[in-house]
C-alpha cells in the first residue's frame, strides 16, 4: 500500500508540474469584452463602434441632458432650488471651479473620450476596417464619426472658450486632438485657438455633409444617427456662433424651403409638426433632427436626466432641481396665455416648472439635440443679421414658429423699428420655443451679452472671468501646455 | 516539529534493540510540586524513552550502561538527571524559555521560535477572542510591533485598515496576504450593498489558536509575488492530547456612539440661517426664510436627529467547542453564534460558524487531516452610512443627522411621515429644501443586506517514506456565496418615486492545490538541515449576476420577486485569475548557534502582461545566537542574558494584490445605443504590466534577560519598493478610456520596531505581565511617472483633499490655505497659489462695487480654488503601538490594552459640512461667527449659500487637525471561580469577566474619532474623515467555562 500511495502522490505532482492547461490559465481571455486586436474584424463590430460614438455623447452628462441643462441654467429663466453643486448649483450661479467634478471636469473628459473614440476609429478604418466594410460604407461611418467629433468640439467651445466674436476666434480654444491615443505617451498639448477649432468643426461637418447618407431606413434611425441634413443643421448653429451669418444663411437654405410651409426638400424631409407638443411625446417625427434616445433599459443615469431636473415631485416625480424664474421668460407679456407652449409650464406647489420632459423615473424622455424649430430660428436670425434689414423671410420663419403654437399672433415688419428689434424678437422666440433644450447660455455668449442677474446672483459681464468656465483642474495638472481661463 | 520528534521517538522505541537492562522509576513535577503528565523521558544519547503518566510518574527500562536521562515537556525546560547511581529519581522542571520553544507558522510549515531568523510577530488567539468585534483583525491593533490596525468606522464588519510596516503600494492594495491554515484566502469587503461585508468575519475569533505575522522578506518570501505587504498566518485550534475538553464562551455587550459634534438646536438654527439670508440680501419674510413649526404638542419642533439614527446596540456571542486527541487522532469541533447590533439603527451582524479540524495518523508513515468550516454571515443595514467610500451620499446616516434642519420633524403633526418628493418636507421653512432624505423613512423601510455563505475547507495527506522525508499534499477550497439584497421604499429619498429593489448573487471561488516535500536531517548531531520544495496552483473565479427593479406596481412589493415595471441587469461580474508557483526553502543551523535560511519562489500570474507572466522572488537570512558562544558562557553577561540573537535578512518580494484580472489587456466593451449593440474602447492595457517589487532589509536583535523574565526585540527595517504600479493618468483631453497601469513609481518605508515583554511580578498569588511595543515608520514616495508629478485622490467622488508627490509620504493632505477672518468685514481670507491673501465674499452686495474675490486693497482678484491648494500635512502615523498590562491577584485578573497612533494629521471634512451656509445644520461653534466689525473669530460672517468659506467647495486648511490618539482599546476585569466551588458541578474552569472597548480616548482631534477612514483601505486617500461614523464604545460581560 505504501508504494501505491507513493506512486499516486508522484503522479499527482507530475500532473501539476506538466499540466498543459497551465499556459492557458495564465493567459485567460475575458468573456465579457472584445480584444483591441479584433475590434475591426467585422461589420458588426465596426458599426458597433459607430453607435458607440452616439452612446458616448449621450451618456454621463453630455448631450443626454447635462449639456442642455448647463446651457439652460446659465441663462436667466431658471431658478436653482437645491443648492447642489452636483446638479449644477455652481453653474447656475456662475461660480464653477476648475475642480467642479460634475460639470467642468466631467464634460471635458467625456467630450475628449468621444473625440478619441472617433480618432481611434478613423485610424482603425484606414488600417483595416475599410477593407472589411467597403469604401462606401466606410465613408458613411467615418462621416458619422466626424459629425460626432464636431459636436463634441462645438460643445467644448461653448463652455471653455471665449466666444468667437471676442478677437475673431483668436482667443484660446481647447486642445485639438485628431490622432488616436491608445497607450502611454506624452500628451502635453497647448490649446488651439477658437478659430482653429471652428475650422476643424467645419471641416468635419463638410466631410459629414458630403459622405453621410441622405437618410436611413427608419424614422428612429433618422433621429438617432446623423444623416446629411443633420450635419447641415448643425452647421447653421456653428456659423451662428461664429457670427458668420451669410454662411449660416447658405447652410440654412439647403434644408429650409424659401416659402412656407418650411421644410427640408431633400434628404430627410424635416418640418415642424402641426402641434408643438408632438416632438416631446413622439420622438421620431421629422421635426426632431437629432435626439439622444432613452429607454427604461438605457436610462440617462442618476442626476443626468432632464425630467429629474426640470420636473417637480408633484409632476413626474422629478427632484425639482430647477423651477422657472417668475421674472424670467415666463413673465414675457408677448407670450400669450393661449400659446400652446404655455401648457408646458406647469405650476406645482406654488412654483412654475417646465414640463417638456414629463416621463417619470427613470426619466427616459429623449433629449433633443437639434430640433427643426431651431434651424428655422437660426436661419431667421442669420438673415436679419447678415442683411441688417427687417428681413421678410426672417419674419416669415419667426411666424412659422410662433403661429404653430399661437395662431392669434402674427409678426409683421411694422412691429420692428430696427433690424435689432427683429433679432431681439427672434431671441425671445428662442427662449420660449427652445427653453430647456440647451440654448440660453450659448445664445448669450455668442452675442456677447451679459449673463443675467438672478436671485442672490449678480450678472456677469462678458469681460469677466466667470463668463466662461475654467479649464478642468485635472487637465491643467497633467497637460503642462494647457493654460487656464 | 515537536510532535514529529515525539512520534519519531515512539516509533524508534519499538524498534530499538534490547540490551542488558535496568529499570528506572521517577516522578516529574513543576516548581509548585504539581505532577507533569506526558513529559518525555529519554536516555541521553539513545532513542530509548517514555512519557510520564498523569500523576507525573514513569518507569523506564534502560540499558545497564545508561548514565543520564533527559526529561522535557511541552512549555517546560529540559533537565538532565544522572542514573548511574540511582534508580529512583525525582525531577522538577522549570518553565521553559517559553518564547524560544514556541512554534511559529512560517508558510508550508512551522519553525521553533528560537530558530527563526526572519521577522515574525506572534499573537495568541486569546488576544482576539471574546471581543465585541466581527473579525479577528479588528482586535489585533497594538498587539504586534510593525502592525498598524485602524478600524475605519463604526459600521459593523468594515474591514480594518491593516498596514504592516507602512503603506506599501499606491494603486494596488496594501493589505497583507492572509493565510488561514495554509490557505491564502479571499479578503476584503465583498458586500455590494451599504452593509459592510468583510470576508474574514467568517472566522470565529474564538477558534483561533495563534496569529503569526511575517514582516520581512525572509519570513514572507515563500509567498513570493504576494508577500510585499506581509503575510498573516492564522492557525485555528487543534485538539490537544488528553480527554475531550469542552469549553463554552459567552458574552453580551452594549455599544454606544461617542463624541458626536454638538449641533444647533431648532431655535439657534432658525436664527443663524435667517441671519445668513439677511447677509446674502435675499431674506424675504414671505417667501425666503427659515421658521419654526409647532409640533403636535403645540411647542416648536426641536429635533435631535442623532436620536433617530443612533442607538445603544445589544451584542452577544457564544462559542462552544469540543477538542481532544489520542495517539492517532486529534479533533476540534466548534459552533459559534454571534448577534451584534451596531450603533447605527438597523446595522446588524449575525454569524453562525461551524468548524471541524481533524487529523488522523493512519500508521507510522501515513497520516491524513482536514478542516471544514462553514459560516453564514448576515450583514444587515437599512441604507448607507456614508462611511464606506460614499462620504457624500445624501442618504448617508453619518451625514443626515448633521445636515438636516433641527426645526423640522420626521413626522407631520398627524403622525404621517414628513416628506416631499425625495426629500424631507420643509414644514414652515420657506425654502426649497432643508434636508436630504428623511432618515426615519430610510430606517423604517429600506434594506441593504448582504448575506455570505462561506466554506473554507482543506484535505491533506502526508507520507513519510523515510523518517526524514515528508511529502504532503493539500487541496483547499475557499468559496464565498454572497447574496446581496437591497430595497428602497418609494417614499424614501433613494427609492423615490418608483421604489427600487435589487438582488444579486456574487460567487467567489478560490481553490489551492499544494504539493510539498520536506527533508529534515541532522548531520554529525549539530548540522541541522531542513529543505522544503513545493508547487502550487491557485485558481480564482468570480461570477455574479442580479437584477434591479424599479417602479413598483404596488408598494406592498418589496423584493425583486414582486410586481414591478422595469427589470434591469444589476451586479453582473465575471473574472478569473491563476497563479502557478514553484518554491523552496533551505534552513540550516549549526548547533542552534548559527542560523541560515533561504526562500525562493517563482510565480506565474495570469493578471500580468503577456510578456511578464513569471517572476522570481527570494529572501535570505542569517542569525547568530550569541549566548551559545563559549566566550559568552560563564561571563557576567551570561547571567543577564538568557538569549541574545542577532539576525539579518534581505530579499525581494512582490505585490499584485488588488490588480484587476485583465488589467494588462486593451479591450473594447459592449453597451447599447437605442437597443443596438455598441463596441467601445473601454480599457487601455499594457502588455509589460508586472508586479511591484519590494526589496526588504531587516536587521534585528532578539533578547531574553534574567531567565527570560524580560524578552524583546529591536528591529531596523527598510523596504524599497520599485515598479510601483501607477494608473498613469493622461490628460483628460487625450481621451483615453482608462489610465494605463504602468510599473513606474518608487517608494520606501523604513523604521524601527521595539517590543518588550516583562514578567514584572511572578508570585503565587500575584502576577504582573507587561508588554509594550512601538513602531516608528517613515514612508516616502521617491518617484512617480515622468510627466506625472502628483496623484490627486478623491474622497466620495466629490472632493480631492489628498495628493501623493515625490519626496513626501504617500497621501498628503492637499488643501488651500487660509488666513483667518478679516475682522473688518467678516470675510474668509484665502491664500492663493502665489501666497497672496484674497478676501472672499459669497454674495457681492448689489451696488457695492465689490468683488467675490478681491485683493486686500479691494480690487478684483482671480478666483481662489482647489487649483491653489498646497501639499500640506502628512497622514501616515509616525508612531504606532500598544501597551498591554495584565495583573492577576489570586483569582482576579485585570487586563488593559492601550493602543496609540502618533504623528499624523487628519482632514476632518465633516467639519466643512458643519459650517456650511446652505440649509445644512451647523455645529454650535458657528455661534461664535463674525457679526460686527472688530469681531475676531474663526468663523466668517454667515452668508446664505456660502460653501467656500467653510471648505465645502474645495478643501481648506482650517479643517486639518492632528490625529494623535491614545485609546484604552480594551480593559477586562475577570474572576476565575475557585476550583473547589465548581469542580462538584463537573466544571474544570470557570471565569467571568466584564470588559470595555474604546472606553477612553486621549486626543485633541475634535471629531468623533481620529481612528477612522472615509476611504477604508485606500492607500493614497487615507486620513480623511468625511461624515464617517465613529467607532463604538462597548461594555461586555462574559463567561468562559471549561468542562
Amino acid at each position: 500500500m505504501k508504494s501505491k500511495i507513493l506512486y499516486l502522490a508522484l503522479a499527482l505532482v507530475a500532473v501539476q508540474t506538466t499540466s498543459c492547461e497551465k499556459e492557458e490559465r495564465l493567459n485567460p481571455v475575458p468573456t465579457n469584452s472584445i480584444s483591441d486586436l479584433s475590434a475591426f474584424d467585422s461589420q458588426l463590430r465596426i458599426e458597433g463602434q459607430v453607435r458607440a460614438f452616439y452612446a458616448t455623447v449621450k451618456n454621463s452628462g453630455m448631450y443626454g441632458g447635462r449639456y442642455q441643462i448647463f446651457n439652460d441654467i446659465r441663462g436667466g429663466d431658471f431658478q436653482n432650488d437645491r443648492t447642489n453643486v452636483v446638479t449644477g448649483f455652481d453653474i447656475w450661479n456662475y461660480t464653477p471651479s476648475n475642480s467642479s467634478a460634475n460639470s467642468v471636469q466631467a464634460f471635458w473628459s467625456r467630450a475628449y473620450y468621444a473625440i478619441n473614440l472617433v480618432n481611434v476609429f478613423l485610424e482603425g478604418m484606414d488600417a483595416k476596417g475599410t477593407a472589411v466594410v467597403g469604401d462606401a460604407v466606410s465613408k458613411n461611418y467615418q462621416a458619422e464619426g466626424r459629425f460626432v467629433r464636431a459636436l463634441c468640439y462645438y460643445g467644448l467651445l461653448q463652455f471653455y472658450a471665449r466666444p468667437f466674436y471676442d478677437g475673431n476666434g483668436s482667443k484660446p480654444g481647447v486642445p485639438l486632438r485628431l490622432t488616436s491615443n491608445k497607450g502611454s505617451g506624452n500628451y502635453d498639448l497647448a490649446r488651439a485657438t477658437v478659430a482653429e477649432i471652428y475650422t476643424q468643426i467645419l471641416d468635419d461637418l463638410n466631410f459629414a455633409e458630403t459622405n453621410l447618407p441622405l437618410n436611413y431606413s427608419s424614422s428612429t434611425l433618422n433621429t438617432t444617427r446623423a444623416h446629411r441634413n443633420t450635419a447641415i443643421a448643425l452647421k447653421t448653429r456653428v456659423y451662428l456662433s461664429m457670427q458668420r451669418y451669410g454662411d449660416a444663411v447658405t447652410e440654412g437654405n439647403k434644408i429650409v424651403t424659401t416659402t412656407a410651409p418650411f421644410r427640408a426638400a431633400t434628404g430627410v424631409n424635416h418640418a415642424l409638426n402641426p402641434a408643438f407638443g408632438t416632438a416631446f411625446s413622439n420622438y421620431v417625427t421629422n421635426e426632431s433632427v437629432f435626439s439622444m434616445p432613452f429607454t427604461a433599459n438605457e436610462a440617462p443615469g442618476t442626476q443626468n436626466q432632464l425630467g429629474y431636473y426640470y420636473g417637480a415631485s408633484g409632476m413626474n416625480g422629478g427632484n425639482g432641481e430647477y423651477s422657472l424664474l417668475p421674472t424670467g421668460i415666463i413673465a414675457n407679456a408677448g407670450w400669450k396665455a393661449t400659446d400652446a407652449r404655455r401648457t408646458f409650464v406647469v405650476v406645482s406647489a406654488g412654483k412654475s416648472y417646465l414640463n417638456k420632459y414629463p416621463g417619470g423615473a427613470p426619466f427616459a424622455d429623449w433629449a433633443p439635440v437639434i430640433r427643426y424649430a431651431e434651424v428655422l430660428l437660426n436661419l431667421a436670425e442669420a438673415r436679419v443679421r447678415s442683411t441688417n434689414t427687417v428681413d421678410a423671410q426672417a419674419i416669415a420663419l419667426l411666424n412659422a414658429v410662433r403661429q404653430r403654437s399661437d395662431n392669434t399672433t402674427t409678426f409683421a415688419a411694422g412691429d420692428f423699428a430696427t433690424p435689432a428689434a427683429l433679432a431681439d424678437a427672434i431671441l425671445i422666440e428662442r427662449r420660449i420655443e427652445l427653453m430647456g433644450e440647451g440654448f440660453a447660455g450659448s445664445d448669450l455668449t455668442r452675442l456677447g451679452q451679459p449673463l443675467p442677474a438672478k436671485p442672490g446672483v449678480n450678472a456677469v459681464l462678458p469681460s469677466s472671468q466667470q463668463y466662461i468656465w475654467p479649464i478642468s483642474s485635472t487637465e491643467l495638472l497633467l497637460n503642462k501646455l494647457c493654460v487656464d481661463n | 516539529m515537536r510532535k514529529l520528534l515525539v512520534a519519531l521517538t515512539a516509533v524508534l522505541l519499538f524498534t530499538g534493540q534490547l540490551l542488558a537492562q535496568k529499570t528506572v522509576t521517577g516522578k516529574v513535577t513543576d516548581e509548585k510540586g504539581d505532577p507533569i503528565p506526558n513529559a518525555s523521558v529519554i536516555v541521553k544519547g539513545s532513542n530509548t524513552g517514555t512519557v510520564t503518566k498523569t500523576d507525573g510518574t514513569f518507569s523506564l527500562t534502560v540499558p545497564a550502561n545508561a548514565k543520564q536521562l533527559v526529561i522535557s515537556s511541552v512549555d517546560m525546560g529540559t533537565e538532565e538527571v544522572s542514573i548511574s547511581t540511582q534508580t529512583s529519581v525525582s525531577i522538577t522542571l522549570k518553565p521553559a524559555d517559553k518564547s524560544l520553544q514556541e512554534v511559529v507558522v512560517v508558510g508550508y510549515g512551522t519553525q521553533k521560535k528560537g530558530d527563526v531568523t526572519g521577522s515574525i510577530s506572534s499573537v495568541k488567539g486569546a488576544a482576539v477572542a471574546n471581543r465585541p468585534t466581527q473579525s479577528f483583525e479588528q482586535a489585533l491593533g497594538g498587539r504586534a510591533a510593525g502592525v498598524q490596525i485602524t478600524i475605519p468606522s463604526g459600521v459593523l464588519n468594515a474591514p480594518p485598515v491593516i498596514r504592516i510596516r507602512g503603506t506599501n503600494s499606491i494603486s494596488l492594495s496594501s493589505y497583507p496576504l492572509i493565510v488561514i491554515d495554509g490557505i491564502p484566502v479571499i479578503t476584503g469587503d465583498q458586500s455590494s450593498t451599504a452593509a459592510a461585508g468583510n470576508v474574514l468575519a467568517s472566522i470565529n475569533p474564538n477558534d483561533i489558536e495563534s496569529i503569526d505575522i511575517a514582516k520581512d522578506a525572509a519570513a514572507s518570501a515563500i509567498y513570493g509575488s504576494r508577500a510585499a505587504n506581509g503575510v498573516i498566518f492564522v492557525t485555528t485550534k487543534r485538539g490537544k492530547s488528553g480527554k475531550a475538553k469542552v469549553s463554552l464562551d459567552s458574552w453580551v455587550g452594549w455599544s454606544k456612539v461617542q463624541r458626536l459634534p454638538e449641533l444647533l438646536d431648532a431655535f439657534q438654527y432658525t436664527d443663524i440661517k435667517n441671519e445668513a439670508l439677511v447677509n446674502a440680501g435675499t431674506f424675504n419674510a414671505a417667501s425666503n426664510n427659515f421658521a419654526l413649526t409647532n409640533g403636535p404638542d403645540g411647542n416648536p419642533i426641536n429635533t435631535n436627529w442623532y436620536d433617530y439614527v443612533y442607538r445603544q446596540g445589544f451584542q452577544s456571542a457564544h462559542s462552544l467547542n469540543v477538542s481532544g486527541a489520542n495517539d492517532a487522532t486529534s479533533y476540534y469541533f466548534s459552533l459559534g453564534y454571534s448577534d451584534q447590533e451596531g450603533i447605527i439603527k438597523r446595522n446588524d451582524f449575525k454569524r453562525i460558524t461551524v468548524l471541524s479540524n481533524i487529523n488522523h495518523k493512519v500508521n507510522k508513515w501515513f497520516s491524513v487531516g482536514g478542516k471544514l468550516q462553514f459560516s453564514n454571515e448576515k450583514n444587515l443595514a437599512a441604507v448607507s452610512s456614508g462611511s464606506l467610500g460614499d462620504a457624500f451620499s445624501t442618504a448617508g446616516l453619518g451625514r443626515v443627522p448633521l445636515v438636516t434642519a433641527p426645526n423640522i420633524s420626521p413626522y407631520n403633526n398627524d403622525g404621517s411621515y414628513n416628506y416631499s418628493g425625495a426629500l424631507i418636507g420643509v414644514m414652515n421653512n420657506k425654502q426649497g429644501q432643508v434636508g436630504f432624505n428623511n432618515p426615519v423613512i430610510q430606517l423604517d423601510q429600506n434594506r441593504a443586506n448582504s448575506e455570505a455563505n462561506h466554506i473554507l475547507a482543506n484535505g491533506n495527506f502526508q507520507i513519510k517514506p523515510l523518517d526524514w522525508i515528508t511529502y504532503r499534499m493539500q487541496y483547499s477550497i475557499d468559496y464565498n456565496w454572497i447574496d446581496n439584497e437591497q430595497y428602497y421604499s418609494p417614499i424614501s429619498g433613494e427609492g423615490f418615486p418608483g421604489a427600487s429593489a435589487t438582488s444579486n448573487l456574487s460567487k467567489l471561488k478560490n481553490t489551492v492545490w499544494t504539493n510539498t516535500i520536506q527533508l529534515d536531517k541532522t548531520f554529525a548531531s549539530i548540522h541541522n538541515f531542513s529543505l522544503l520544495g513545493g508547487i502550487e496552483d491557485q485558481r480564482y473565479n468570480n461570477d455574479g449576476y442580479g437584477i434591479n427593479r424599479i417602479n413598483v406596481n404596488d408598494p406592498a412589493f418589496t423584493n425583486i420577486q414582486g410586481g414591478w415595471a422595469t427589470p434591469q441587469v444589476a451586479g453582473t461580474s465575471i473574472g478569473e485569475s491563476y497563479l502557478y508557483s514553484q518554491f523552496g526553502r533551505l534552513q540550516y543551523n549549526l548547533g542552534q548557534k548559527y542560523f541560515l535560511s533561504g526562500n525562493l519562489r517563482r510565480d506565474g500570474a495570469s493578471q500580468l502582461g503577456s510578456s511578464k507572466k513569471y517572476g522570481t522572488f527570494w529572501g535570505a537570512s542569517a542569525g547568530w545566537e550569541i549566548t551559545k558562544e563559549s566566550f559568552w558562557a560563564g561571563s557576567f553577561m551570561d547571567n543577564v542574558f538568557s538569549n541574545l540573537k542577532l539576525r539579518a535578512s534581505y530579499g525581494k518580494v512582490g505585490n499584485i494584490a488588488g490588480l484587476g484580472n485583465f488589467a494588462s489587456l486593451s479591450t473594447f466593451g459592449s453597451g447599447l445605443y437605442n437597443g443596438n449593440g455598441t463596441v467601445v474602447f473601454n480599457q487601455a492595457g499594457n502588455s509589460n504590466l508586472t508586479w511591484e517589487t519590494s526589496k526588504k532589509l531587516d536587521v534585528g536583535l532578539n533578547f531574553g534577560l534574567l531567565n527570560d523574565r524580560i524578552t524583546g526585540e529591536l528591529t531596523y527595517y527598510r523596504s524599497d519598493i520599485n515598479g510601483l504600479l501607477l494608473y498613469v493618468p493622461a490628460p483628460p483631453s487625450a481621451g483615453l478610456p482608462s489610465s494605463i497601469p504602468t510599473n513606474i513609481g518608487e517608494m520606501y518605508n523604513k523604521g524601527f520596531e521595539f517590543a518588550v515583554n516583562v514578567s514584572a511580578i511572578n508570585k503565587k498569588d500575584f502576577t504582573w505581565n507587561s508588554s509594550f511595543n512601538i513602531t516608528y515608520n517613515k514612508n516616502a514616495v521617491t518617484a512617480l511617472a515622468p510627466g506625472v508629478d502628483n496623484i490627486v485622490s478623491a474622497t466620495g467622488g466629490l472632493e480631492s483633499p489628498s495628493i501623493t508627490v515625490p519626496g513626501q509620504p504617500i497621501g498628503m493632505l492637499f488643501v488651500t490655505r487660509t488666513g483667518g477672518i478679516d475682522a473688518a468685514t467678516g470675510r474668509r481670507i484665502l491664500i492663493n497659489k502665489a501666497g497672496q491673501p484674497i478676501y472672499f465674499q459669497h454674495v457681492v452686495p448689489v451696488g457695492s462695487g465689490g468683488f467675490r474675490f478681491s485683493n486686500p486693497d479691494g480690487t478684483s482678484a482671480n478666483a481662489v480654488s482647489s487649483a491653489d491648494a498646497v501639499v500640506y500635512r502628512n497622514t501616515n502615523p509616525k508612531f504606532v503601538g500598544g501597551f498591554d498590562n495584565t495583573f492577576r491577584f489570586k483569582n482576579f485578573e485585570l487586563n488593559a490594552l492601550l493602543t496609540y497612533q502618533l504623528g499624523f494629521y487628519i482632514y476632518y471634512g465633516t467639519r466643512a459640512g458643519l459650517h456650511d451656509q446652505r440649509f445644512w445644520n451647523n455645529e454650535t461653534t458657528i455661534l461664535d461667527r463674525w457679526q460686527k466689525p472688530g469681531d475676531v473669530t474663526e468663523y466668517p460672517k454667515v452668508v446664505f449659500g456660502d460653501n467656500v468659506s467653510n471648505g465645502s467647495s474645495f478643501p481648506l486648511d482650517i479643517n486639518v487637525y492632528k490625529g494623535d490618539f491614545v485609546k484604552l482599546r480594551t480593559v477586562t476585569f475577570g474572576y476565575n471561580l475557585p476550583l473547589n466551588a465548581i469542580s462538584k458541578a463537573g466544571i474544570a474552569s470557570a471565569r467571568v469577566y466584564v470588559a470595555g472597548n474604546n472606553l477612553l480616548m486621549i486626543t485633541k482631534y475634535p471629531g468623533p474619532d481620529p481612528e477612522v477612514s472615509s476611504n477604508g483601505n485606500g492607500t493614497t486617500n487615507q486620513g480623511i474623515d468625511r461624515n464617517t461614523v465613529g467607532n463604538q464604545r462597548t461594555i461586555t460581560v462574559g463567561i468562559n467555562i471549561g468542562f
